[in-house]
């Protein structure tokens, strides 16, 4: 497994994926600082991409979005991930705001990635996601959230362990009607495209 | 029946009135009504009355928002169609009555009413006997070969008539006419009764024509008469106008302002009224016979543009796009009109603000058509153009002239036509000739307007030039006031120096009607009789007259001729020289003006005598050494200069002080563009560019008020800044740019603007600058390809010229030669050719240069080497930017062999280009986009063979970068046929191809070769944005476009498939630039009813596709 790894991250792909997975634990953290869904006192200062990022102080926090995250990256080394989200719901489970990333992996691109370009064109988000604040909502009391990814296809079950790791929620509440997109960031570069956007409830949604 | 009782309950009553209508049934309680005719044909006639409504009720028709409740269960979709399904069935039983009625013949007249259609509205007076009402007129309709409409349609009718009309709609004319006229009935009876089609004018509602006298707007008489008024013109024509020319003109002019006054609101057209609110067209009518005709014609122009006007102000731009189908023929043309004018129209309407003159977009172009100084300024060029040929021949024998100077006696002859201005306006109409006249731009009820040229009967009322008009004519009643004739004085001037260049070939040109001509070398017996000669021919000529003056020198042939004026000769023997010049007044001499004539008057200098009496060195002492001498010798008849040299213009430039008002820096930003592009082409015309760029702002005074003359500059501040550049350039950007930078130095108040100039000098040859001429060379052509094409030509090329020198200069060589070929210039001059090139040249192609330099070049070459030995950086240097080989087509022959020998197959284009290059300089130079007017015609000119062997996707850059409209020519070609069919399909904006595609996009160029300015526009924002490729950066640029000028229906149309095609390419991949843009394009709308269209016409688009790609709608509503 590791040596197989070892290959896959050899490749374009490959590298891309443990970039953008790096990326997406960086992220994460931030929509979860800049939501205020913990105390400012539960983040510290770091420096990631030569930019000001937040990391989260509590381990059970750094992990869950550390061990989420990191979990997706052999599905997103297959190019499976369609989506990663970070979800907020309200307490009464019915999601209030969604942040997307939509993720783009061109597994047919052969050359060497440039890590430095991947990274610059990745720092752009870190520096709009702070300021973009304006365009979510803020949060009621007694919210809570989660990260989940959108497959492309769900790996087949049998081709590695790596499908025990999969679990799919069936009690989530959804929307009833499409989402009022938001776009935050776009990204196109090769191998990897990522587009952040919001999604909240349209106005006609049905209030629980 | 009463037309009113229907029409006017419309609008309340449209609901039971359809119900009527769609069941066919005939209505009961006006059945009564009818006494005469067949009842068949009543019946028809009283629906179709019944149906007559007003026409806020059928452009209500036309917008389907009237209630559809009503046509749910009907078999029509909408009352749109049902309208439609109506109009047409109308139509037909028109058609048919009419062709009954003619194949009856009983009654059928003379078709006079061929190409009027009518459309009676209001109060036509049932009851009178003098008045018919709408029915009769439609008989007459029927009758006389003419249309009647039931329902208003612009595009179908051509007068509308009623005789009377409710307030609302006079104060509304613009909405309820669409600038068609409004007539009164009497016109369609009279002209009945006269079997011919009178003129529509004096048949004017009277509520429209009584209204206060008003200025026209500039922009009314700014084009030329189209194919409209051709059949209203020869109608006119046999139609007797029972006054004067002069008199008709000038109710005309009235009549015109009555037009405008009712189109636009009362305080607009005060504000709006242009630089030269000159009522009469710029090309006037030659000859008094002709006059008549010619102001009914204006009369046309101007009622053609109100409509415009009204319709771009009523917001109807829509129906101003060229593909609408117009039924009659009359009104085809009044389409073409619209379409020509709607670019000044579109900027009337700005000046809803109340603001200046400034609003007209075209304002500056306008101002110098109008001008009588931009006239007097710019006939140097032309004449330079027409006589330098002749004037080069004398040049050369200035020095021989020099050498028999002293010992032979100088005769000058100086000619001035007499109060040019006038009398070449004047000189068809011989009952003028002893009348007071004066020619003035405008000649407005208020009287501000200033006199630029008086005749000499107004002259002895005390009528001078600069007066107001309302002081003049204080002073003269009768003084006749006429317009500029800027063609007129054209002709007249060129015939007057074609004269003067017969007689002598060594003529001066001081001005377009006074000239020095030096007739030594002739030995005339008699000055005197060959000045009458000339004096004569001018006079059988032009039918002006011309005074003379002969003399030894300059300056007392000009002395001569202000004694000999008018219509005189006075000769001035040297002897008698001193006598002349005793009495006269200092300010008479040349280079005397006012200021210097103060000076003197503080001196108690006042004649040239007393200026005698002045010693050379007090007076150097006192006014410089140059002026001193000037003075010294010009009161002792003393003036060496030669009648010469045309001079060349040392400064190129455009001043506007007329009619400048800014609301804020955009406007005046946006007007110094437009000054730009005027100095930019000035320069051009010259051949010329500039180095030093100067700008001049007047600006108020603070304790001015507003001017006495209407809208004048008043007192003002005089304000200058001027920059050098390292290089000379015509450039717009460049002219933009600094201007930018140097109107920034003043910071100044915008609304203080009164006037601006923007002056271009240094000058030199555009010809001498053509090696920086990048865009003449081949080698830019092939860049702008894309990059694929270019680097493999590129690479090829830097292989091929390898073998004939350094490829920087060989490639710099080969861009000149192709400059040279193309332009046909001569050949480069000895020294600037580069040695090392010129030797590496095969030894065939070096004697035939050889040749081209009559044998000089080997021993320059041989010089050259030795010189050279030591520097040769220089020589590098120097050869880097000198274009070095003649334009020869036998050289260029030769490189073609020589790439031959060197490269073979994939050079062939390159090859085939070069040997097509003699007999399609032009057409080479045309492939760059930025040559339009070098574009060849129709690619006939261009030699197929070169086109077969090019590439595809290089002979599709080709095909593209041919203007829009020369395209069809090419299209019967059968060999092209499939190549271009590929192309033609992105040109038309069909949505298969994409817009996209190509760097830059292909969108850009067919932006730029758009009749639309809006898209040119975005065309050239889209190179000036960064990022580049990126839309959003594109509008961000169009937002900070002022004003943002509308285009039609087209522009639309391209704007949104070139948008949804932008969102489908990034909706995938960048949705948040997508975002933007419609962000964008939402504030835009604010600004623009273009991009409101277009805004509303992408949304529903964008969201689908949204939708479709991320399962939501973009949320656009939540940034403001």
């Amino acid at each position: 497994m590791e040596r197989k790894d070892n290959n896959q991250a050899k490749a374009p792909q490959g590298e891309a994926a443990r970039i953008l997975t790096e990326f997406l634990e960086v992220a994460i953290t931030c929509i979860i600082f800049l939501k205020g869904v913990y105390p400012h006192g539960a983040f510290e200062r770091r420096r990631y991409m030569n930019v000001v990022v937040h990391r989260a102080r509590h381990p059970q926090l750094r992990d869950y979005i550390h061990s989420s995250v990191n979990g997706l990256l052999p599905f997103i080394q297959k190019g499976l991930v369609e989506r990663v989200v970070v979800i907020f719901f309200d307490n009464e489970d019915f999601p209030i705001e969604r942040f997307v990333f939509k993720v783009n992996l061109n597994l047919s691109y052969g050359s060497k990635v440039e890590q430095s370009d991947l990274e610059f064109s990745l720092r752009s988000f870190l520096i709009k996601l702070p300021v973009s604040e304006s365009l979510t909502k803020l949060l009621p009391r007694g919210c809570r959230w989660e990260i989940t990814a959108y497959f492309r296809a769900l790996p087949e079950a049998s081709t590695s362990k790596d499908s025990e790791l999969i679990w799919i929620p069936t009690d989530t509440k959804q929307w009833q009607q499409p989402p009022l997109i938001t776009p935050i960031k776009s990204m196109n570069s090769e191998p990897l495209g990522v587009q952040l956007y919001l999604e909240h409830p349209s106005l006609s949604e049905p209030k629980p | 029946m009463s037309l009113n009782s229907s029409s006017r309950s419309a609008t309340s009553n449209s609901n039971s009135k359809r119900s009527v209508t769609s069941n066919s049934n005939s209505n009961p309680s006006t059945s009564g009504n009818n006494s005469c005719r067949n009842n068949d044909k009543r019946n028809r006639k009283r629906k179709t009355d019944q149906n007559q409504k007003t026409l806020g009720m059928a452009w209500g028709a036309n917008s389907r928002s009237s209630s559809r409740s009503a046509f749910r269960n009907s078999p029509f979709p909408d009352f749109g169609s049902y309208m439609v399904m109506k109009n047409q069935k109308l139509h037909q039983q028109f058609d048919a009555d009419a062709s009954s009625s003619s194949v009856s013949g009983a009654c059928s007249g003379k078709p006079i009413f061929d190409g009027v259609s009518i459309f009676v509205d209001g109060y036509t007076v049932p009851s009178s006997q003098v008045m018919p009402n709408s029915e009769e007129l439609k008989g007459y309709m029927l009758k006389y070969g003419g249309r009647f409409e039931n329902y208003f349609s612009r595009h179908h009718v051509t007068h509308i008539i009623c005789s009377n009309l409710p307030d609302s709609k006079i104060k509304n004319l613009r909405s309820f006419s669409g600038g068609l006229p409004v007539v009164k009935p009497t016109w369609v009876l009279e002209s009945v009764a006269a079997n011919k089609l009178l003129s529509w004018i004096p048949y004017q509602l009277d509520q429209l024509a009584s209204e206060t006298k008003k200025q026209p707007k500039l922009s009314a008489f700014g084009f030329k008469s189209g194919p409209v008024l051709d059949d209203l013109e020869e109608s006119i024509s046999g139609q007797a106008v029972p006054q004067s020319g002069i008199a008709t003109l000038r109710t005309s002019c009235s009549l015109e302002a009555n037009i405008f006054g009712k189109a636009e609101c009362t305080e607009e057209v005060e504000e709006c009224h242009s630089v030269s609110d000159d009522p009469f067209h710029p090309n006037a009518a030659e000859s008094a016979d002709q006059a008549p005709t010619y102001c009914m014609e204006n009369h046309c122009e101007v009622e053609l543009d109100a409509a415009v006007v009204v319709q771009s102000d009523a917001g109807y731009h829509s129906h101003i796009s060229p593909c609408q189908d117009p039924k009659s023929d009359h009104n085809d043309c009044l389409e073409d009109h619209i379409i020509e004018e709607s670019s000044s129209s579109k900027t009337i309407r700005p000046s809803t603000t109340g603001h200046s003159t400034l609003s007209d977009a075209n304002f500056v172009e306008n101002y110098f058509k109008f001008s009588r100084l931009h006239f007097i300024g710019t006939w140097r060029n032309r004449y330079r153009k027409r006589f330098l040929s002749s004037a080069n021949g004398f040049k050369d024998m200035n020095p021989s002239r020099n050498a028999f100077a002293t010992s032979q006696k100088t005769t000058i002859i100086h000619v001035d036509m007499d109060c040019f201005f006038v009398s070449v306006v004047i000189r068809k109409h011989s009952d003028l000739k002893d009348k007071p006249v004066a020619v003035c731009h405008s000649d407005n009820s208020r009287g501000t307007a200033e006199i630029s040229s008086a005749n000499y009967p107004a002259r002895n009322h005390g009528v001078k030039a600069g007066m107001f008009i309302r002081d003049a004519k204080a002073l003269c009643p009768q003084l006749v006031i006429l317009p500029y004739n800027f063609d007129a004085y054209e002709e007249v001037a060129d015939q007057f120096y074609d004269i003067l260049h017969k007689h002598c070939n060594k003529v001066q040109a001081v001005s377009c009607d006074e000239a020095f001509i030096d007739v030594t070398d002739l030995r005339v017996e008699d000055p005197e009789l060959f000045a009458r000669a000339i004096r004569t021919e001018i006079h059988e000529t032009t039918g002006c007259t011309a005074s003379a003056g002969i003399a030894g020198s300059m300056l007392m042939a000009r002395v001569a001729t202000r004694i000999a004026k008018p219509d005189g000769l006075c000769y001035i023997p040297s002897e008698k020289v001193d006598d002349y010049l005793h009495e006269l007044p200092v300010k008479a001499l040349p280079g005397i003006g006012h200021v210097l004539e103060e000076k003197l008057k503080k001196k108690q200098i006042n004649t040239c005598g007393q200026l005698r009496l002045i010693s050379k060195e007090s007076l150097q002492k006192d006014f410089g050494v140059k002026t001193g001498d000037m003075l010294w010798n010009f009161s002792r008849g003393i003036d060496n200069r030669l009648v010469g040299v045309f001079q060349e213009s040392k400064s190129i430039g455009a001043d506007v002080n007329w009619g400048v008002r800014f609301n804020d820096l955009n406007d005046m930003k946006d007007f110094l563009l437009k000054l730009c592009k005027e100095v930019s082409l000035r320069l051009q015309g010259c051949g010329l560019k500039g180095r030093t760029i100067t700008l001049k702002i007047k600006k108020r005074r603070s304790d001015a008020g507003e001017p006495v003359k209407y809208m004048g500059c008043g007192d003002c501040e005089n304000l200058s800044r001027s920059v050098t550049l390292p290089m000379a350039t015509d450039d717009v950007d460049v002219f933009q740019r600094i201007t930018a930078q140097l109107f920034g130095y003043f910071h100044i108040d915008a609304r203080d603007i009164r006037g601006a100039g923007l002056q271009a000098s240094k000058l030199e040859s555009a010809d001498r600058n053509m090696r920086g001429h990048e865009k003449y060379s081949i080698r830019s052509w092939l860049v702008s390809s894309p990059a694929r094409k270019s680097s493999m030509a590129k690479g090829k090329g830097d292989q091929l010229y390898s073998d004939i020198g350094p490829p920087v200069q060989a490639r710099g060589s080969f861009s000149g030669g192709e400059a040279y070929v193309a332009h046909r210039a001569t050949l480069p001059a000895l020294h600037d050719l580069d040695v090392g090139v010129i030797e590496s040249l095969p030894p065939e192609v070096l004697s035939e240069i050889n040749d081209l330099y009559a044998g000089e070049l080997i021993s320059f070459i041989s010089k050259k080497k030795e010189k050279n030995a030591g520097n040769n950086v220089m020589d590098e240097e120097q050869s880097l930017s000198n274009p070095l080989v003649p334009p020869n087509k036998d050289f260029v022959h030769n490189v073609a062999e020589k790439i031959k020998s060197s490269e073979k197959e994939d050079e062939q284009y390159i090859n085939k280009m070069i040997q097509g290059l003699p007999e399609t300089s032009g057409s080479v130079t045309a492939l760059l986009p930025e040559t339009d007017s070098l574009m060849p015609s129709s690619l006939s000119q261009v030699d197929s063979s070169v086109l077969q062997q090019l590439p595809e996707e290089l002979l599709a850059d080709v095909l593209e970068s041919l203007p829009a409209h020369r395209r069809p020519d090419f299209m019967s070609n059968d060999v092209y046929l499939d190549h271009i069919r590929d192309q033609t399909g992105a040109i038309d904006f069909l949505p298969s191809n994409n817009l996209w595609v190509g760097n830059p996009p292909r969108w850009v160029d067919n932006f730029r070769l758009s009749s639309c300015q809006l898209l040119n526009r975005i065309a050239v924002l889209y190179n000036k944005s960064s990022p580049r490729g990126q839309f959003s950066s594109v509008l961000q640029l169009i937002m900070s476009e002022y004003p943002l000028d509308d285009g039609g229906d087209d522009a639309v149309n391209c704007l949104c498939e070139l948008m949804k095609q932008y969102i489908k390419l990034k909706i995938e991949t960048d949705v948040e630039e997508i975002y933007t843009c419609s962000c964008l394009l939402r504030r835009l709308t604010s600004r623009s009813e273009l991009f409101l269209q277009v805004y509303n016409c992408i949304i529903p688009h964008l969201q689908a596709a949204v939708g479709e790609t991320y399962g939501g709608d973009l949320n656009i509503c939540f940034i403001e």
